[in-house]
């Protein structure tokens, strides 16, 4: 075997150039492809964990009923230890966040509007999505009063200022009703639409007071330190929690349309990358397809002095595995260190887009993501490259008639 | 008994549209230790015969025999096994891979017959000594001049210990002071290791050296006879 790679490699050599020029071309194809999925992946991945910061977290903890029916009858308890039982599972769980969610009437002395009313922990929700700094108005209410944050579309929609009261009416658990008045401390500007319409903010324990649900929440928000944790981390989280009446959902489970937008939009590069990946592969059947036509006689040859076809196709792989490999390894390897560099140093956004980016509250960046997996899906694909082009040696290999070649 | 026999030969190429008869009831026989010349005007069938007794080309009707083995009758992937064991080949020009030096050249038939490292080491070297190569190992065939070029492909036809060894035209490519001390080796062989050889030649002074002088014409035998 030994001497079947050296004869490969010495053979992949033996036109320097020629091999140089298909290396780099290989080279250049595996890191425009990852340079330009990085880009991809990167807002995507901002974009996702803004989104998921301020909606429904990567992943969460529900009893098992929510889902069906997302009423308050089905939430489930949470206290100290709880949290820290969650927090334990996995150690890759950076945070935990409760939460208790509903649907009640947000009014002023005249009018209403439907309002998401959300009992959080105002301290664990700014270290999770840092929302302390959409405030626009007033501050962050303490943890036992009667204070609301509202969303500032909201806020106009109902002519209301800080310092007025806030009505909330509706129904707490078991069908009782619920009402009370909260005094506006703070107003934000919510990077979601919605949210911004739609959210009340009151502190957990006022919530509960106020929807006859003491010590219970709708839901746990967990945070791993990477959405590429999202899996594992459910996986723990279910192993732990599987038999209490709780589920685990994630983000794709939770906002399926946001998956659906994401694979939409990252058609577009893999076609891309698809198609200069077909470019890179003729040049590199240029290459096989010579160093196998300008050898037939010595492949005669080898054939009349007893080696087998089957181990003149074996260096045949070998050769083309060389120059794929090399490629590869060193499209990946400048690859890496691109995007490294761009990882450190994001390109910066300038003019419109970087205020449209700016005004969603996100840093005006083109982020690059630094997953794993888009580096060696580029070698998977290259030796599928290999192996197709290869077909082409091994076919004449295959094939070839001693005496003709002998003859060439 | 002969190593190689052949038994009313006959190839034609084109049988549907214009047929050539390359070779026509050429029976001939080849003992061990045989120093065979095959001679004959260019398109004799010199070459045709030389492709069959090695098993590279199949006749249309007759038979080869080697060691009493119908190599006709043989498929490819076999024929490929049965040449690497049984004969060796020097051809006239592309006997050698490029890429491989000299040492790896010889070396390389001894690899695909799967032998042990040490037994291809002193083989290759003793070889290669035998030839007047032993200081040009290391050297790629570019590096090299025909003469040495063709004295590594007799090297290396010996290497594997072959029933015998069969070259076409070894030496047309050669000067002529090149080509008699190819021929001083291969004789030389023949005389010491009893290695049997048939080469087929154009030069007279190279049939001058052979023992026995097959002529063809026009793909037959017409001459056969032995020279001292
Ligand atoms: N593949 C082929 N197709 C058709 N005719 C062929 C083929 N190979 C050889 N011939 C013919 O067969 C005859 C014998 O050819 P061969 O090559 O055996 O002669 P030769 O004695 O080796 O000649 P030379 O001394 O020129 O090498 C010639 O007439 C040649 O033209
Ligand atoms: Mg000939």
């Amino acid at each position: 075997m030994a001497t079947y790679i050296k004869l490969a490699w010495r053979n992949v050599w033996r036109n320097r150039r020629r091999t140089l020029i298909t290396v780099s071309a290989i080279v250049f194809a595996v890191v425009a492809a990852v340079f330009m999925q990085s880009i991809n992946r990167g807002s995507h991945e901002m974009m996702l964990d803004n989104m998921l910061r301020f909606s429904t977290g990567y992943l969460q903890l529900q009893d098992y009923r929510h889902q069906d029916e997302p009423s308050l009858d089905n939430t489930f308890a949470y206290d100290r230890s709880m949290h820290q039982r969650v927090l334990e599972t996995d150690p890759r769980i950076q945070a935990v966040l409760p939460r208790l969610e509903t649907f009640m009437l947000a009014a002023n002395h005249e009018s209403t509007r439907g309002a998401v009313v959300f009992g959080i922990d105002p301290q664990k929700e700014h270290h999770f999505n840092r929302i302390k700094d959409r405030l626009v108005k007033g501050r962050f209410f303490e943890p036992e009063q009667a204070e609301a944050v509202i969303g500032g579309q909201l806020a106009r929609r109902l002519q209301l200022e800080t310092g007025d009261e806030l009505a909330l009416i509706g129904q707490g658990r078991f069908g009782m009703s619920a009402s009370g008045l909260f005094k506006i401390v703070g107003m934000i500007e919510h990077p979601l639409r919605e949210m911004n319409e739609q959210a009340v903010f009151l502190p957990l324990p006022a919530a509960q007071e106020l929807l006859s649900a003491e010590g219970l929440v709708s839901a746990l928000l967990i945070a791993p330190e990477h959405d590429r944790h999202t899996p594992a981390v459910a996986a723990a989280l279910r192993d732990r929690f599987g038999d209490h009446d709780l589920v685990v959902r994630t983000w794709p489970d939770l906002l399926p349309e946001l998956l659906e937008l994401f694979e939409f939009d990252l058609a577009g590069p893999r076609l891309l990358a698809l198609v200069l990946y077909i470019v890179i592969g003729f040049g590199f059947f240029g290459t096989v397809l010579t160093m196998t036509m300008e050898r037939l006689r010595e492949f005669g040859m080898l054939l009349s002095i007893g080696m087998r076809r089957g181990r003149l196709a074996l260096v045949a792989c070998i050769e083309t595995l060389f120059i794929g490999i090399v490629g590869v390894l060193t499209g990946l390897a400048t690859a890496w260190l691109v995007v490294y560099y761009f990882h450190r140093h994001p390109i910066e956004l300038t003019g419109d887009a970087a205020r449209a980016v700016a005004d969603m509250g996100w840093d005006p960046v083109l982020p690059m993501s630094f997953a794993a997996d888009q580096f060696y899906t580029q070698g998977i694909y290259v030796f599928v490259l290999n192996m197709l082009i290869f077909l082409f040696p091994l076919w004449k290999i295959i094939r070839l008639d001693i005496l003709e070649a002998a003859r060439k | 008994m002969p190593i190689v026999a052949t038994e009313k030969l006959c190839k034609t190429y084109n049988p549907d549209t214009v047929p050539v008869h390359a070779l026509r009831q050429v029976s001939i026989a080849i003992e061990p230790g045989e120093f065979t010349s095959i001679v004959g005007p260019s398109g004799s069938g010199k070459t045709t015969l030389l492709n069959m007794i090695g098993g590279l080309d199949k006749p249309t009707s007759g038979r080869v025999l080697v060691d009493n083995v119908d190599l006709t009758a043989m498929k490819d992937s076999h024929l490929i096994d049965f040449r690497l064991r049984n004969i060796g080949f020097v051809f006239q020009h592309y006997n050698l891979i490029p890429v491989f030096t000299a040492y790896e050249n010889v070396s390389f038939l001894m690899l695909l017959q799967k032998r042990g490292r040490q037994e291809m080491h002193r083989r290759t070297n003793e070889l290669l000594d035998a030839v007047g190569l032993g200081g040009r190992k290391h050297a790629r065939p570019r590096e090299m001049s025909g003469g040495q070029q063709q004295r590594v492909a007799v090297a290396r036809a010996l290497a594997s210990e072959p029933k015998f060894i069969l070259a076409d035209e070894p030496t047309a490519n050669l000067d002529s002071d090149s080509a008699m001390n190819l021929l001083g080796i291969m004789s030389r062989m023949n005389r010491e290791k009893n290695v049997t050889f048939v080469f087929s030649t154009h030069d007279p002074r190279v049939i001058k050296r052979a023992r026995r002088v097959i002529t063809l014409v026009d793909g037959a035998v017409d001459q056969d006879q032995p020279q001292n």
